[in-house]
């Protein structure tokens, strides 16, 4: 080869080192528990040493505590299969750490999975008029009819989301920080009436039409419970900014199918002979009895398991 | 009910809108005083009497006298530094001693000192849990394992069937179960939230540590016989040992019989007792020789 | 027991109570602050630990709007009375948790949330701002007697059925009908009950229909 090629090689080669030493050492492409007990690696790279003391996995509660590794099985598509001695949850936070090469990466589900986890369990599993028996000073009073459900329904839903983020902000760096805890009662119910209030105000000025329709349902929103119980649980769980956005749009989402399923029931009610005494709002404690039966059918539903 | 005015309503003045405003912000604040003193008044009583509650679970839950001494092991992670720390002082004492241990995660010694109970707890440390080492006082009762050592008492939890469960496990000196408590667990009742039941925790009680790491569940029915004796154990009768031992020496050796329809919570609370154990197992191995003398 | 006027001569003593219990009781007739009614009755004791909450909040709450009346302008009594029963309510939740902590464990939430009860500001507005002291304080105490019975039924009806015991003291063997502890049980219980008191009404007032229609339309207005 004439010497300028070779000189061009050469630098090459030294240009190109770095990312070929990088595109050999392995790097953990995807981590995913698959329950019962197994963790599915794939890695970029060279597989490293397929031995059980090169791995060491820890729930990120208990740092300290390595889980026993059984087998240790290499897959096709560059993948290793452990298997381990104790059940692995799908829904936890696990640490990985390898020894050689020296990697460390984080094993918990997509944010976005754990989201919709907790908007499906406010909506459903832990729904907050069957399950919670919240929200019940309005439930029976506005599903008496379908288009008055569905309305109460969606406002009900829009003032949640503003006012639990609002309380959550409030809480996280007005209320924590100055110990000022014993005083939450008292905000969040006043972020209520000022986001109700609001609203109503604006409402009136900008849309009238609106303002006539959905007026009426504003006001009844400040008794109800629910809007008041979801700062409370998100203050006491101590979520951050999305769990509690999920949760408010779970806990609404959930109320307002509540009340269409309420709603579309007592209105077929209307044609049943119901005896004297039950006439009225006994009745409808019994449907309301019939759906929570049915909604514990929703007990176990998990994505992870 | 209609609460609001339907004629309507005459403009305000801004001396009205003045005494209106002076009037809302005077009531937030008298509002926010008498709250506030009320908090003052009531929070020593509020950690007192957490604090009572728990000494006495743990007295009841170790069979201990008044005299036994108490200590709260608390544990904290150094993310940054990758150590664990452990603080061990006399429970509800907050002007004694302290001891702090540190340890690496793979259990070298990473630091061991004294420093007072009052001393704060650095930003950097998370809190991870905390454990009770109870001892006695030189009494008179004798039990397997003796020496001062009483027992553990920690704060276990396992995910149920739809929701967490948390449990209190006392351990005698060689860490076999002395008593289980269910304090929390919100699933239905009659399925996931029947483990809360004496005659589903009694299972556990006085199976040694070994029987504890090999621990299975079985979904046979219980026998009736063997469910009341369950429940008058549960009671701790001072006969009930005797007068139940054959029925002892016949289930003592069969895995725990799981909750009738609530099979996932029984077998998540049984495989929480087993982690629970092994891991103050582990940890009190590496505390022991540390903390002689702050027990 | 005809229901209580407010215009007219002060009502004695006695008569509100009463008022407060039979006629206008919260839960079964005025179909008022229902959330506990079926969340807290499982046992006994906690709709006793919530009645008694329900019971000091709207005492000191009408005692407190009653005596400082002059000084709330009209415009922005809701708001006022709001702050109040907050305060009130923050008082409570804090003295019971520091004094019956076990207790309080299992109805922590719901005690923080008397705070969006109906019952309570509209007994303010209707009574509390127009009445002297003495009247509000016994028209206070009735309807809190009246919501504390209501639980107190509810919660033996539900305990008595669903776990066999009352009160924590174990009466029969096993759980005879595991149904009513159940959050479904507790809206059937509260449905039965609701029918039962329909139905004494009715036999009581025979041939007059405004009362028990009261209760009967009271799915019309659940604020």
């Amino acid at each position: 080869m004439p010497s300028r090629a070779r000189v061009l090689v050469l630098v090459a080669l030294l240009l190109l080192a770095p990312a070929l030493a990088a595109a050999a050492t392995p790097r953990i492409l995807s981590a995913r528990v698959v329950a019962p007990s197994e963790l599915r690696l794939r890695f970029s790279g060279a597989l490293p040493r397929a031995d059980a003391e090169n791995f060491r996995l820890t729930t990120a509660r208990e740092p300290d505590i390595p889980i026993a590794v059984q087998q240790v099985r290499p897959a096709p598509g560059n993948r290793f299969v452990l298997t381990f001695a104790q059940r692995l949850m799908p829904a936890e936070h696990y640490h990985l750490e390898l020894v050689s090469p020296p990697i460390r990466r984080e094993v918990q589900p997509s944010p976005w999975a754990l989201l919709l986890t907790v908007m499906i369990a406010a909506a459903f599993i832990n729904n907050f008029v069957f399950t919670r028996y919240l929200g019940l000073c309005i439930f029976f009073g506005v599903s008496k009819r379908r288009d008055t459900a569905i309305g109460m329904g969606i406002t009900f839903t829009l003032v949640m989301i503003a006012t639990a983020m609002l309380s959550w902000a409030l809480d996280r760096y007005v209320l924590g920080p100055l110990r000022l805890g014993f005083l939450q009662i008292l905000v969040f119910i006043g972020v209520v009436a000022f986001v109700v209030q609001f609203l109503d105000t604006m409402l009136r000025k900008t849309h009238p039409v609106l303002h006539r329709r959905f007026g009426i349902y504003l006001m009844l929103i400040t008794t109800n419970c629910i809007i008041l119980a979801v700062p409370l649980l998100n203050a006491q769980a101590g979520s951050g900014p999305l769990e509690a956005l999920a949760l408010a749009i779970g806990s609404g989402a959930g109320f307002a199918l509540a009340l269409f399923l309420m709603s579309c029931a007592r209105e077929r009610m209307e044609y049943a002979r119901v005896p004297l005494p039950f006439q009225g709002l006994p009745i409808a404690f019994a449907l309301a009895g019939l759906f929570a039966l049915a909604f514990m059918g929703f007990s176990g539903l998990d994505f992870f398991r | 009910m209609s609460l609001n005015v339907i004629q309507p309503r005459p403009k305000l003045t801004g001396r009205e809108i003045v005494r209106i405003v002076l009037s809302m912000t005077g009531a937030c604040l008298i509002g926010a005083a008498v709250l506030g003193l009320v908090y003052l008044g009531t929070d020593r009583y509020r950690r007192a009497a957490g604090e009572a509650a728990e000494r006495q679970a743990i007295r009841d839950m170790l069979g201990l006298d008044a005299a036994a001494r108490v200590t709260e092991v608390r544990q904290f992670l150094a993310r940054g530094a990758r150590r664990v720390v452990y603080r061990a002082a006399a429970f509800g004492d907050g002007a004694g001693r302290a001891h702090e241990v540190a340890f690496t995660l793979d259990g070298a010694l990473a630091g061991d000192r004294d420093l007072s109970t009052a001393a704060p707890v650095p930003k950097d440390l998370a809190p991870l849990g905390r454990f009770f080492v109870a001892t006695r006082s030189g009494g008179t009762r004798a039990q397997r394992g003796s020496g001062p050592l009483a027992g553990f008492v920690v704060e276990g939890r396992a995910q149920g069937y739809k929701s967490p469960v948390r449990f209190f496990v006392a351990m005698t000196p060689d860490f076999g179960i002395a008593d289980m408590r269910v304090i929390e667990t919100a699933d239905d009742p009659g399925l996931g939230a029947e483990v809360a039941q004496d005659w589903f925790r009694e299972q556990y009680v006085g199976r040694t540590a070994e029987e504890i790491a090999n621990l299975s569940v079985t979904k046979d029915p219980m026998p009736e016989d063997w469910k009341a004796a369950l429940v008058a154990l549960a009671k701790r009768a001072p006969d009930a040992l005797a007068r139940h031992r054959a029925l002892l020496e016949r289930e003592r050796a069969k895995p725990i019989y799981a909750v009738t329809g609530a099979t996932i919570s029984s077998r998540a609370v049984t495989e929480g007792v087993r982690a629970t154990v092994d891991h103050v197992r582990r940890r009190w191995w590496l505390l022991a020789p540390r903390l002689e003398g702050q027990l | 027991m005809s229901a209580v006027k407010v215009a007219g001569p002060v009502p004695r003593a006695r008569e509100l109570i009463l008022n407060g219990i039979f006629a206008e009781n919260p839960v079964f007739r005025l179909a008022l602050s229902l959330c506990p009614a079926v969340a807290v009755t499982n046992t006994v004791m906690n709709g006793v630990l919530l009645g008694v909450a329900v019971l000091s909040v709207q005492v000191l709450s009408s005692v407190t709007v009653a005596l400082t009346r002059r000084w709330i302008h009209p415009r922005v009594r809701i708001p006022v009375y709001t702050i109040i029963i907050a305060v009130w309510v923050s008082a409570i939740d804090m003295t019971l948790q520091a004094f019956t902590p076990a207790l309080y464990a299992q109805v922590g939430l719901y005690v923080k949330l008397i705070v969006a009860f109906a019952i309570i500001i509209s007994r303010l507005e209707v009574f509390a701002s127009r009445q002297p002291l003495v009247p509000t304080f016994f028209d206070g105490l009735g309807m809190g007697l009246g919501f504390l019975i209501a639980l107190v039924t509810i919660g033996a009806f539900r305990e008595l059925l669903g776990s066999g015991s009352f009160a924590g003291i174990p009466l029969a063997p096993g759980k005879p009908l595991l149904f009513f502890a159940l959050p479904a049980g507790g809206f059937f219980s509260i449905g039965l009950l609701m029918a039962f008191f329909n139905w004494v009404e009715r036999r009581r007032t025979r041939g007059a229909t405004a009362e028990p229609a009261r209760a009967a339309a009271g799915g019309g207005h659940g604020a």
